[in-house]
């Protein structure tokens, strides 16, 4: 069993997302513990990227506040490295191509397995691509995570047939970002998903409130949830960390 | 190069070519050859041929009214006459159909040489006699000086050769594909893997899956593939559908005044004492730049489509008031996406896109500039797909629009092509053009690519240079990556972040550039070079002056490095430059880069 898969194995999962570095590397840590200590099932490390095209503006500028902070991919390595020493849950990697790309993918995936890193999602890595970090994720243990969007249709069966980790279901069209109401036929999309595999399907974009939260997990076996979070982290800054302990709380009972 | 395999008159060679996929097929219409099909036979054979094969109906002296019936039936698609059809015939057979005509010459001579260089037809077709399945003394295509297809006695044993020693645009083959005077699957199998293979060899310059080379791909969300897919699928169902592309001609002609000039710039020429200056005059196309044939292609394209709502991203305003436009044009709804840094330095560009019935949004994100503004059309697309087309400016993105804008612009090197051969019976020297993303320099370049004598230079906005941080010279300073849908080159820094980029150019004003360019720079086909702002602003008052053309200040980094080559050239070379657009726009910018403020 990957550590990936323990995450969903006590029940609907809570999947919170954290934009390394904002506003300092030292918030991102009491953060990520802040998470686990609130029941955090896995989280997703963003690496921020200056020109993120699947982000909405609160993902957007916490990636430019954080980069102008001065984080690095080097800094946010040493990070994991260090949550790692007492810290068991899945960390899964969100970020883009390019910082993957220059950084040279041999060189990026060894240091995810070095510093346990468990699997990565690129939301510019489609099903079509992924043959460019594949090989090297196979290699160093590392799970490339796969989306399906609303618009996936036809292209469901494929994708799910090859995926691992989990599989991100995109709850709507466009970017990250908080909505007032889903109106996707996930039930249907993931019923294609059921056919195909047995990995977990979590649902992720736009999901804000515990409301939407426990009616998402009803069919499924996780929530994400970023930009409402980093809202949270904008406003708060270096002191959001009780905060955010408690909305992840308010959360994680809400998908229980 | 492209096949054409001749004389196809069974059920099965229409079968065999399906599985080939050759660019054309030949159907004969001269009852005394023995591959001779009626017209109705016709019909049906056409029917089971694949779309994307064109075919070309072969006639000899053939009453005017037939050939006008198989065009518009649709079983033709190309004209190849082969009798003694003259100029007059070609020209009255014209004014009745817009398809491409090709005249053939049996070259028996060098006089068969010169009557194929004076043609008025699209294409010459060179072939030893009719269809007696020999080769020609090919010593002679050497005076040729315009595209061919080469026939005669084509085999996959002789092909090699022909290829190698000359280049032609297409090879066609008939007899040599047959046994016992019907085509024969494998003969026909091994011509096209030979030229495919030759193709190859050279470089070939056709993507595949969307690759040119290791550049280009899709590297875009998931949310987004199924739109690129069936953008495609569009793309390639009407890129061989003659009423779209009949429809594109007329457009191109009768709304954007194509063909746009090529003018000898003789004043230019003679005050940089070297080699002779011809300018391609974009500028004088609709709306001001070479945008318009990007955008006709693809505004009809979404249409077609059942798309209602064009969205794009602008930079110095060009592809905006373009886009904006087409949708007028088309009655469809437009929204641009403009960095607020360009907003302010193209103003005027602004007020045309309002005036035109488009919203301008600012983007007001990271440099606000152009690659903002990508970034931004691309996060709307991503939230509304299903009536909106993103009409992309350049040869960028994902696949397929590094394509399609390359196929849309690439009738600027074939309009050159034409034009230098008609006035000066040879190609040039050196072809020169600005690239930001780099669409009007692919579209310059395309038609060229194959013929290697042919230099081929993009110019890069240096900004304040290449030495310092406020740059655009991509290929200069930036290193392979992943962005904005492509693999190709970008300025960025060593985590991979982009880096603000700055040219006094916004159109140029991009850290990136098209894959397919990033591919001919690798390949040294082509050559990139740096300008700066200051040799461009130069270049812009130096064309002002001497020839009376204001130019964009895009186009202006093309004149620049023309200015620095045209004199160490000998007189007897030729330089064609691009120019891409007109510079009214840019007055203002230029005025308070001198230090003058102007109010309109």
């Amino acid at each position: 069993m990957s550590n990936i898969s323990t995450a969903f194995s006590k029940g609907k999962a809570f999947i919170p997302f954290i934009t390394c570095g904002d506003p300092d590397i030292e918030t991102t840590e009491k953060l990520v513990r802040t998470a686990v200590e609130n029941g955090a099932d896995l989280i997703e490390l963003g690496i921020p990227f200056s020109d993120p095209t699947a982000e909405g503006p609160v993902i957007l500028q916490a990636n430019l506040r954080a980069l102008s902070g001065g984080i690095t991919t080097d800094k946010i390595f040493a990070l994991v490295r260090k949550l790692r020493e007492d810290i068991q849950i899945p960390f899964v990697f969100m970020t883009y191509a390019n910082v993957v790309f220059s950084y040279g993918a041999d060189a990026f995936f060894k240091a995810c397995q070095s510093v346990g890193v468990d699997g990565i999602i690129l939301p510019d890595l489609p099903y079509e691509e992924k043959e460019e970090f594949l090989p090297y994720c196979k290699k160093y243990g590392v799970e490339l995570i796969s989306f399906i969007a609303p618009t996936s249709r036809q292209r469901i069966a494929k994708i799910a047939k090859e995926a691992e980790g989990f599989l991100y279901i995109v709850s709507s069209l466009g970017v990250t970002g908080t909505r007032q109401e889903i109106t996707t036929d996930l039930e249907g999309i993931i019923k294609v998903v059921r056919e195909n595999t047995d990995i977990p399907c979590a649902i992720g974009f736009g999901i804000s409130t515990p409301k939407q939260a426990e009616k998402l997990a009803k069919i499924s076996d996780g929530i994400i949830v970023g930009s409402a979070i980093m809202k949270l982290i904008e406003k708060h800054g270096k002191t959001s960390e009780k905060i955010v302990g408690e909305y992840i709380k308010s959360m994680k009972e809400a998908v229980l | 190069m492209k096949i054409k395999l001749c004389g196809l008159k069974r059920p099965s060679d229409i079968a065999y070519a399906n599985m080939l996929m050759p660019e054309y097929v030949g159907f004969v219409f001269a009852k005394e050859s023995k591959r001779y099909v009626e017209p109705q036979r016709a019909e049906i054979l056409r029917r089971q041929l694949n779309r994307e094969i064109m075919s070309v109906g072969v006639f000899v002296n053939e009453r005017m009214d037939t050939i006008v019936d198989l065009v518009n039936r649709q079983i033709i698609g190309l004209v190849q006459l082969h009798g003694d059809e003259d100029e007059d015939y070609i020209h009255r057979l014209r004014k009745q159909i817009k398809c491409t005509i090709i005249q053939a010459f049996r070259i028996e001579s060098k006089d068969s040489i010169d009557a194929a260089n004076k043609s008025v037809a699209d294409y010459v077709l060179l072939d030893s006699g009719k269809g007696s399945g020999e080769t020609f003394d090919w010593a002679l295509i050497k005076e040729i000086k315009r595209p061919y297809f080469l026939a005669g006695g084509l085999t996959s044993e002789n092909i090699h050769r022909a290829i190698e020693k000359l280049h032609p645009f297409a090879v066609d083959a008939s007899s040599g594909l047959e046994t016992n005077g019907i085509k024969d699957k494998q003969k026909m199998t091994d011509f096209v893997n030979a030229v495919r293979q030759r193709r190859k060899d050279d470089g070939g310059m056709t993507e595949k899956n969307g690759r040119f080379g290791m550049y280009g791909g899709q590297y875009i969300p998931e949310t987004l593939m199924h739109a690129v897919i069936e953008l495609e699928e569009a793309y390639k169902h009407y890129k061989n559908d003659m009423d779209f592309q009949s429809e594109l001609a007329e457009l191109f002609h009768a709304y954007a005044n194509r063909p746009s000039g090529l003018y000898y710039a003789k004043a230019m020429t003679k005050a940089l004492g070297g080699a002779k200056i011809y300018l391609k005059r974009e500028d004088l196309n609709h709306t001001g730049s070479h945008k318009i044939n990007n955008v006709l292609g693809q505004a009809l394209l979404a249409k077609k489509m059942g798309k209602t709502r064009l969205i794009a991203e602008t930079g110095a305003g060009q592809h905006g008031v373009a886009t904006a436009t087409a949708a007028a044009l088309m009655n469809m709804e437009c929204v641009v996406f403009m960095g607020e840094e360009d907003m302010k330095r193209q103003a005027l560009n602004v007020y045309r896109m309002h005036l035109l019935g488009a919203d301008v949004v600012p983007v007001k994100t990271g440099t606000a500039t152009l690659k903002d503004a990508v970034s931004e059309a691309l996060r709307e697309w991503t939230s509304r797909i299903e009536d909106t087309h993103y009409c992309m400016g350049s040869v960028m993105g994902p696949h397929p629009f590094p394509m399609i804008v390359r196929d849309f612009q690439s009738i600027i090197s074939k309009e050159i092509k034409e034009q230098m051969l008609a006035e000066e019976n040879r190609l040039p020297d050196v072809v020169i053009a600005c690239v930001g993303g780099g669409s009007n320099a692919m579209g310059s370049f395309y038609h060229f690519i194959e013929d290697k004598e042919v230099q081929l230079i993009g110019c890069e906005a240096a900004g304040r240079g290449v030495d310092t941080f406020e740059t655009a010279a991509t290929i200069s300073t930036g290193k392979v990556g992943i962005f904005h849908g492509m693999k190709s080159y970008f300025c960025q820094d060593t985590y991979g972040q982009i880096a603000p980029v700055y040219s006094i150019s916004a159109g140029l004003d991009y850290p990136g550039i098209g894959p397919e360019h990033a591919y001919l720079h690798d390949t040294k086909r082509a050559v990139y070079v740096p300008v700066t702002d200051e040799e461009a602003v130069k270049a812009f008052e130096f064309l002002s002056k001497t020839e009376g053309i204001i130019p964009a200040i895009e186009s202006a980094h093309a004149i620049a490095h023309a200015i620095k080559i045209a004199p160490t050239m000998d007189k007897d070379k030729i330089i064609v430059i691009t120019i891409s657009g007109r510079g009214d726009k840019d007055c203002a910018a230029i005025a308070r880069y001198r230090g003058e403020e102007i109010y309109e």
